[in-house]
């Protein structure tokens, strides 16, 4: 799968796609995530980057680099916010957690290796090789 | 981190959660049905029907006339909604509707997972247990005396808006 075929996909089902504010943005990211020893962005995630700053599906979403407003609604934080809250757990070193739904969280290491990690103890339940199936993974289950 | 009633309340209201209850659980290690999902996927829909008893607290929620509707008529989990088990399948809880509630995913859901996983190590854990299926921090709920033989003007108007809503 690439990147326009998944997005095509979870467009189809509903998604939104949160707009690029600053692409200055995912270098401080970067900086940011080393300083707590998780993993810079790894390829998939720069690319995403490129077009869109966050997906949101119901209650499962992808972080971008920036903090998003949505209104009346709560920001939807970054992914530095989600990482800095977890850090100093062993079970996330050298990953970072680039989206949630209610059941599990993902992360990803810097080759690009995605994990679907339990949402209690942060524990590895699967390892995809293929990124964008980690992120409908993630995101289909906003949708029930 | 194995907290005690008082530092797990403390650590809930630091997250802006300090009126919400929490229960004193001892995880069981369980083996989960193969087909939990599946039964997981048609709970949550029973149990988003059953909301209509809770329109108070959704009013608080921010939703917008279609999300309402998705909502109590079941077919759909609104942008920034969860659906969150009290206790969790994998730690012993049930798939019923009474061991569900919902509140909002930001803040109050991440903040949950956090407060969870900061204990994942304990022996006997400290588990969110709202009083009712809605979880809203009583910084936003309330209201005065209402009419129409709703007990609150809030319910009133949401009474009002879904009967209208049904009339089209």
């Amino acid at each position: 799968m690439i990147q326009s075929e998944f997005i095509s996909l979870i467009q189809s089902r509903g998604a939104k796609l949160m707009p690029i504010t600053s692409l200055n943005a995912i270098t401080v990211v970067n900086a940011n995530l080393q300083e707590i020893r998780a993993s810079m962005l790894p390829a998939f995630l720069l690319q995403l980057y490129q077009s869109c700053f966050g997906i949101t599906l119901g209650s499962a979403c992808i972080f971008g680099p920036t903090e998003i407003n949505r209104g009346i609604k709560y920001p939807l934080p970054s992914i530095i916010t989600i990482n800095q809250d977890i850090r100093g757990n062993k079970n996330v070193f050298g990953k970072t957690v680039f989206g949630r739904n209610d059941l599990f969280w993902f992360a990803t290491d810097a080759l690009g290796k995605c994990y679907m990690l339990d949402n209690l103890t942060l524990s590895v339940l699967r390892v995809y090789d293929d990124p964008y199936r980690a992120m409908i993974d993630c995101l289909i289950v906003g949708k029930i | 981190m194995q907290l005690s009633e008082n530092s797990a309340k403390d650590k809930l209201a630091a997250f802006g959660m300090d009126d919400m209850p929490v229960v004193e659980y001892t995880p069981k290690h369980c083996i989960i049905d193969k087909d939990w999902f599946n039964k997981y996927y048609a709970l949550r829909r029973q149990f988003l029907l059953s909301l209509t008893d809770s329109f108070e607290e959704i009013a608080f929620m921010n939703l917008s006339q279609d999300e309402f509707m998705g909502l109590i008529s079941g077919k759909i989990t609104p942008e920034n909604t969860s659906v969150r088990l009290r206790i969790p399948l994998i730690w012993g809880g049930k798939l019923s509707i009474d061991n569900m509630f919902m509140c909002l995913t930001f803040p109050h859901s991440q903040k949950l997972d956090e407060f969870i996983i900061g204990q994942s190590d304990a022996r006997t854990v400290f588990l969110p247990n709202p009083k009712k299926k809605i979880y809203v921090t009583t910084h936003l709920a309330g209201g005065g005396a209402g009419g129409n033989a709703a007990s609150d003007r809030l319910t009133a108007a949401v009474i009002n808006y879904a009967s209208s809503r049904s009339n089209e």
